[in-house]
């Protein structure tokens, strides 16, 4: 019943797929369609059919076979477990099953290509593709998320087409020999990260199916590279503010509403005509842009993984390419047909119709009509029991049973028989193989680099260009890291010429970002501050070639701005450099934030220096309820009157607004304070605009040192890089390993030589254990006085040559140079240092030597091999 | 010191001292001679210094109003006084006098330092008023009981004390004692106070200290408890509905009412009471709620109105500063070209263009201001419509809930006056089988009197209702008109105000171009 039921479910299956294949073929047509009407719009000649012919003949089925192929002959498999070379029984079982599996199902389904169940692996052993995948939780928080994971296995492996563009391969081999060669075709690449999301809690899947030929080949060209995508502004919705019982009507708009009409109609018009141009611009575009067609469109075999919803908090079913690690919608129409896909569980295969890509497809996998499945029981979790009632579904479970041939119903997948897959630390740092890759993207160019790689600090570097051949560079963005000043992106754009470095905090002028043209002084550039770790509270210094303009926040003087006007230097006749002749400044105007403590009216809230003119103007902040604030106006006049005594103050000289007048400030004296308090803060002032001038100078300095320079830090954690501990670390075993050396020595068997001499494993007698000790006593002794001599010797060695040296000195005393009298007196102080030495460890020794004796005399007595003595004495 | 001078005639603090004395202590040099030639007004002195003067009264000191330091040391002064307008002094010295109580200095609320060093004083007082107090010095005076100790606890901000000298400076436990009490004192005679000594004081003077705060404490936690029931009650206030969220009002109908007070002792009249004070309690609390719930609206009403007519305001006014603005940075510009001009033609042609930009100011500014105005009477007129409305309504609806009690009032009346004369029946048959009281029986004497002892207790119940609605409409519409006058008068002194500014501010503009003609044409 079963079977029937299953030939009709197969021959709706045929006829759909019949429907699929016309629906292929008619797309096709289309395809080809161009050809054909041209085709039967003219008459063909010879020539025609004949040039047809050349050019179809010209048309080659791009296999990439200058790559390098990632044979087997490269791969030493002497080094392999067991389980990569046998099969066990239940993997025996699972090829039976799985062959019996493939049988019927090429036997009801004779239209569809064979299955990818069991390819070989690098030992040629054919294993489950299911037990190929080995879910495994990695090590490193990074990787703990499927966008990390999947970004990790595209740097990590180098991309392999497949040999046959149209087939699955032959061969999957193990992520563990995949991880070691760095090497891999789509089906090792979606393997990998499939067992990885796996590890990490995902509900991941292998596909083997069809994806377009972008897809096959990693060919991001067409692609714009995901970092020169910029974030979508979010559009702030501007909250629509009912408006309030009592807020007060506008002022009649006395304005014509015809006019204005009219000329929102005018504007729109030419909006609407721009919007058209630059529609057909991108339209031209995007035509120029467009791919070629592919003449095995929906043919090529791509694997990749699918990630289904519900596990670890995933929304959506999602595709990820393994190859670039990107992740696609399931609707995405690069993705042209899914043949099976399959977890370290089970085994489904798509019975779905992949006329429309996978758009029309349903992850469903516990729908036995849409995912025919090879195991049963494992996985039923996946039935939607919303679609068809309980009992259905139990028949229909029965009913497959009886179909599957006695299958063991809790026959489950053997587990894998790849070994625990690991990555070290140091690939995982590396990451790229040999830490290097680049990635073209459309109009740019991304390049990775493993850091500490380059010395400079360099981890990626992205270019962009203007055209599509990549030939005219647009900008230049380098990401750097661990770097001593702490840059992180240098941003160079080329048709501006404009560098812009950003830098991390921790620069020790609190550098944040630096953008300039050039590295000279007094030319145009912006320096932005990190501001709270600055004293001074700056956030900003903008320069030009005459001004100098800086930006300041929460200063205890409330100083908000402060803007400097130079003139061009005078030429001077002494000589005198750049640094000590500062230009002129013209003008110092300075703004202050409110202060909160003082009244309106006597908070300045801007004034200008005319060091020029001689002239200082106030400008006070306005009060809360005023549309005007105080101003005042002092002019530095020194005069003499008629009676030649001087001028201290008179009222012209200082001209004055006030809103509200007051009787104190209108008094000589008070404006006489007021200016002399401005005659000193001019003078700081001008002292700090040289102070920021001369810090300009010495950060550019800081900058090119820093450049030419470009050390790197290194974290303390981090014990493979860093000198320091290394040395620490190495000294230490140097030291652990002479305390052992000692302890050897220690233990140093002083009986051994002369007990060579006896028979050995025989008692010792005791007239032998009296000679032994006897023996072995002499030769100590005889030993320590070789060593005493050995001392005296080169002691009275070097002292001899003391002497000779300065006979010679005091014979040629007269005729030597400065050279040879520091040579003579350098050697003299070595020598006597060397005889000083000696001559301690003469005494050392003379002092030593009886006491080492008794030592081994004592020894001798308890050791357990000469108890014959011990007997004696006891 | 001081005895020295006793010889000496006492000066008296007139015009010309003090003059000399401000003049000598002024500005010096160049400032100084400006000072000179102006003078200096007393009132912008800001310290003062008259030591060794023999000065024997304080006066004449009432126009340095913003003196912050005054040195007074060193005299024969024997009264503090004088000093009431000197509300801004912080340092006050008047060490070396013969001044024998504290007293003059309840103005000085700004006072952080004071020193009274080597005088007659015997008691520690009258200080109360200088809540900023951090150094004192009461040295070489004739302080002889300890008890004067605790009452500098009060000063929370006292740093340093000086007590030498005193006769209680001799007591042993001198030192220790005030330690205890002065937990906060950092310096004592000059001396800084170290932590040993502190915690020796404190274990030694615990149990008397705990007493005083557990006083001190429990104070506090009274006035706490005063402050909150007032302000509950100021906001019950402010609803107009204060008391009303009890008995109180029905209370206070029987408390001057003998009569009714005397028949609750009838038979039957005591329930009947109690259900009359039950429902009549709930209607109160009704007009309570609803008083509380019109509060809030008004609050919100009003809450409103002001954010509005501020954000018109300062919207207004920011047009106002733009306005300003450019026309200033136009204004300077034009400005510096008149100055670098040198034509005389030019020059006047210039400057009249200059003119005309600051009428045109004016206008556009005056414009703006009138907008404004014509905007703010409308929304305020709205708001006087509402908030009319509002106080209508609320009082129609408590005079409605006023009715429900005197109904009450009319049905209980009813109630008692039958069981009186049911009563005043069984009397006059004679078998009333019940006690009444003395008093009460002397009502039932005849119908007349009966009648009319229970009518009088109805009329002054009613009396005290009507009282209470009169009071409550008449504060309501009293708050309401007020409010309303407020708002208008805010308004109308805002208008001059911003009209005055443009004003000044346009004066000045064109007093500054006509003085600029001035120094051409002299050119």
């Amino acid at each position: 019943m079963e079977v029937l039921r299953e030939k009709v479910e197969e021959e709706e299956e045929a006829e759909r797929e019949e429907a699929a294949e016309r629906a292929e073929w008619a797309r096709t047509e289309k395809m080809m369609r161009p050809v054909e009407v041209r085709k039967e719009e003219t008459t063909l000649t010879q020539e025609m059919l004949r040039d047809l012919e050349k050019k179809l003949s010209e048309i080659q089925i791009p296999i990439s076979a200058e790559l390098p192929a990632f044979t087997k002959d490269t791969i030493d498999i002497s080094k392999l477990p067991v389980s990569y070379k046998t099969n066990t029984p239940k993997e025996e079982h699972l090829l039976q099953v799985a062959d019996n599996f493939s049988r019927q199902y090429s036997h009801l389904c004779p239209d569809r290509v064979p299955l990818f169940l069991h390819p070989l692996n690098e030992c040629e052993v054919p294993k489950f593709v299911s037990t190929t995948l080995r879910p495994t939780l990695m090590p490193y928080p990074e990787l703990y998320n499927w966008d990390s994971c999947a970004q990790f296995v595209s740097d990590f492996l180098t991309m392999v087409p497949l040999p046959d563009p149209l087939k699955p391969p032959s061969h999957l081999y193990s992520s563990t020999t995949v991880l070691n060669y760095q090497k891999g075709n789509c089906f090792d690449f979606s393997t990998l990260l499939c067992s990885m999301l796996i590890g990490s809690g995902y509900d991941a899947y292998c596909v083997n199916g069809y994806g377009s030929l972008d897809l096959c080949h990693m060919d991001l060209t067409r692609e714009v590279c995901p970092l020169t995508v910029k974030p979508k502004e979010t559009v702030q919705k501007e909250e629509k503010v009912l408006p309030k019982k009592y807020t007060v009507r506008p002022p009649r708009d006395l304005c014509s509403r015809f006019e204005q009409e009219q000329e929102v109609k005018k504007q729109q018009e030419i909006r609407a005509q721009e919007k058209k141009q630059l529609r057909e611009e991108e339209e031209r575009l995007m035509e120029a842009e467009k791919a070629k067609p592919d003449a095995l469109h929906g043919l090529r075999v791509h694997s990749w993984v699918l990630v289904l919803s519900g596990k670890r908090e995933v929304p959506e079913n999602f595709f990820i390419d393994a190859f670039t690690g990107h992740s696609y919608s399931t609707q995405d129409e690069r993705f042209l047909g899914i043949e099976s896909l399959w977890n370290h569980k089970n085994y489904w295969i798509n019975m779905q119709d992949c006329w429309n890509c996978c758009k029309d497809l349903i992850f469903d996998l516990g729908d036995p009509v849409r995912w025919e499945y090879m195991l049963l029981g494992t996985d039923k979790s996946q039935l939607s029991l919303t679609e068809e009632d309980d009992s259905g579904i139990n028949d229909e479970d029965d009913v497959e049973n009886l179909g599957k041939e006695d299958e063991d119903k809790s026959f489950d997948m053997p587990h894998s028989w790849v070994e625990q897959i690991e990555i070290s630390p140091e690939a995982f740092e590396t990451r790229c193989p040999n830490g290097k890759k680049v990635i073209q993207y459309k109009r740019a160019k991304l390049e990775k680099w493993a850091p500490y790689l380059n010395s400079n600090g360099l981890v990626s570097r992205l270019t962009t260009y203007k055209d599509l051949e990549c030939t005219n560079i647009l900008e230049i963005k380098e990401w750097y890291q661990n770097r001593e000043d702490m840059l992180e992106l240098k941003h160079i754009n080329k048709t501006t010429d404009l560098k812009i470095d950003y830098f991390k905090p921790g620069h020790p002028h609190a550098l944040r970002v630096h953008s300039y043209k050039s590295m000279q002084p007094e030319m145009d550039r912006v320096i932005e501050f990190y501001e709270t770790a600055r004293v001074d509270g700056l956030i900003k210094r903008e320069e030009t070639a005459s001004t100098m303009t800086e930006y300041y926040q929460g200063r205890p003087d409330f100083l908000s701005y402060r803007h400097a006007n130079f003139r061009p230097r005078v030429k001077k006749l002494a000589l005198s450099s750049a640094e000590s002749n500062p230009r002129p400044i013209v003008k110092i105007t300075e703004q202050f934030f409110r202060n909160p403590e003082k009244p309106a009216e006597e908070d300045v809230a801007e004034r200008v220096f005319l060091l020029a003119e001689e002239r200082i103007q106030l400008r006070y902040h306005c009060r809360d309820d005023h549309i005007t604030a105080s101003k005042r106006e002092f002019l530095r006049r020194t005069e003499v009157d008629s009676k030649g005594n001087r001028i201290i103050m008179t009222p012209d000289m200082c001209i004055s607004f006030e809103v509200e007048p007051m009787e104190h400030t209108k008094k000589l004296l008070y404006q006489y304070e007021a200016m002399m308090h401005l005659k000193r803060e001019e003078k700081l002032s001008r002292h700090q605009v040289w102070e920021s001038e001369l810090e300009v100078l010495e950060i550019l300095k800081l900058r090119e040192e820093e450049e030419a320079a470009h050390t790197l830090t290194i974290s303390i954690y981090d014990t493979k890089r860093n000198e320091k501990s290394k040395e620490y670390r190495e000294a230490m075993e140097r030291v652990m390993h002479e305390e052992h050396l000692r302890q050897v020595e220690t233990q140093l068997d002083y009986l051994a030589p002369f007990l060579a001499q006896l028979p050995p494993g025989e008692k010792l007698t005791r007239w032998q254990a009296v000679r032994l000790k006897d023996e072995c006593l002499s030769d100590f002794k005889q030993r320590l006085i070789n060593k005493a001599n050995l001392i005296q010797a080169r002691f009275e060695k070097e002292t001899q040559e003391l002497q000779k040296k300065q006979q010679w000195y005091q014979e040629n005393q007269v005729t030597l140079t400065p050279e040879d009298e520091d040579l003579y007196l350098s050697y003299c102080s070595q020598a006597m240092f060397r005889i000083r030495i000696l001559e301690q460890r003469l005494n050392r020794h003379k002092e030593l030597a009886p006491l080492k004796y008794l030592a081994l005399e004592e020894k001798l007595y308890k050791d357990p091999r000469l108890g014959e003595l011990q007997k004696i004495f006891a | 010191m001081n005895r020295l001078c006793d010889s000496m005639e006492p000066r008296v603090m007139d015009d010309d001292m003090l003059k000399l004395a401000v003049g000598e202590q002024g500005p010096q040099e160049e400032a100084g001679q400006l000072a000179k030639q102006e003078g200096i007004l007393f009132k912008d002195v800001l310290s003062l210094q008259l030591d060794f003067r023999n000065i024997l009264r304080i006066d004449n000191l009432w126009q340095f109003e913003n003196l912050r330091k005054l040195q007074l040391d060193n005299n024969i002064i024997e009264k503090i006084e004088g000093l009431e307008n000197l509300t801004h002094l912080v340092w006050l010295d008047l060490s070396f006098n013969n001044i024998e109580t504290i007293e003059g200095l309840d103005t000085l609320v700004n006072l952080e330092d004071l020193s009274l060093f080597n005088n007659r004083i015997s008691k520690i007082d009258s200080l109360d008023a200088l809540v900023k107090l951090q150094v004192l010095s009461l040295g070489n005076n004739q302080i002889d009981n300890m008890m004067n100790i605790v009452y500098l606890r009060r000063f929370k901000c006292l740093r340093t004390l000086s007590l030498s000298g005193n006769p209680i400076s001799e007591a042993e436990d001198y030192k220790m004692f005030i330690c205890a009490y002065l937990p906060d004192l950092v310096y004592l005679d000059f001396r800084r106070i170290d932590d040993h000594t502190k915690e020796l004081a404190e274990a030694k003077h615990q149990y008397s200290i705990d007493e005083l705060k557990h006083q001190e404490n429990l104070m506090q936690v009274r006035l706490q408890d005063e402050r909150a029931r007032q302000e509950e009650l100021e906001k019950h206030k402010t609803a107009f509905v204060e008391h009303l969220n009890g008995s109180f009002l029905f209370d206070s109908m029987y408390a001057e009412d003998s009569e009714g007070n005397k028949l609750s002792y009838l038979p039957g009249v005591s329930e009947l009471l109690e259900a009359y004070k039950d429902k009549f309690v709930i209607i109160c609390v009704n007009i309570f709620e609803y008083g509380l719930k019109q509060q809030e609206k008004r609050k919100i009403e009003l809450d409103t109105f002001s954010e509005c007519v501020h954000e018109a305001i300062q919207e207004n006014q920011e047009q106002g500063k733009r306005k300003i603005a450019q026309f200033e940075e136009k204004h300077l510009s034009s400005l510096s070209a008149i100055r670098e001009e040198s034509e005389l033609p030019n020059i006047e042609k210039m400057i009249l263009e200059c003119s005309a930009d600051v009428s045109e100011l004016f206008n556009e500014l005056m414009m703006l201001e009138m907008q404004l105005v014509e905007q703010l009477e409308e929304t305020i007129n709205m708001f006087e419509r509402n908030i009319v409305d509002m106080v209508g309504l609320f009082i129609e609806n408590v005079q409605s809930l006023m009715a429900q009690c005197r109904d009450l009032e009319n049905h209980h009346h009813e109630k008692l006056l039958e069981i009186s004369i049911s009563t005043l029946e069984k009397i006059v048959k004679g078998d009333l089988d019940e006690d009444l009281p003395d008093d009460l029986r002397a009502l039932f004497v005849d119908k007349d009197t009966i009648v009319n002892a229970v009518g009088a207790s109805h009329d002054i119940h009613l009396l005290k209702i009507d009282n209470r609605e009169d009071e409550l409409v008449t504060r309501i519409n009293s708050w309401c008109t007020r409010l309303v006058d407020k708002i208008h008068k805010d308004e109308i002194m805002r208008n001059r105000k911003r009209v005055k500014e443009i004003n000044q501010y346009i004066d000045h503009m064109q007093s500054e171009l006509d003085n600029l003609e001035y120094s051409d044409i002299l050119d």
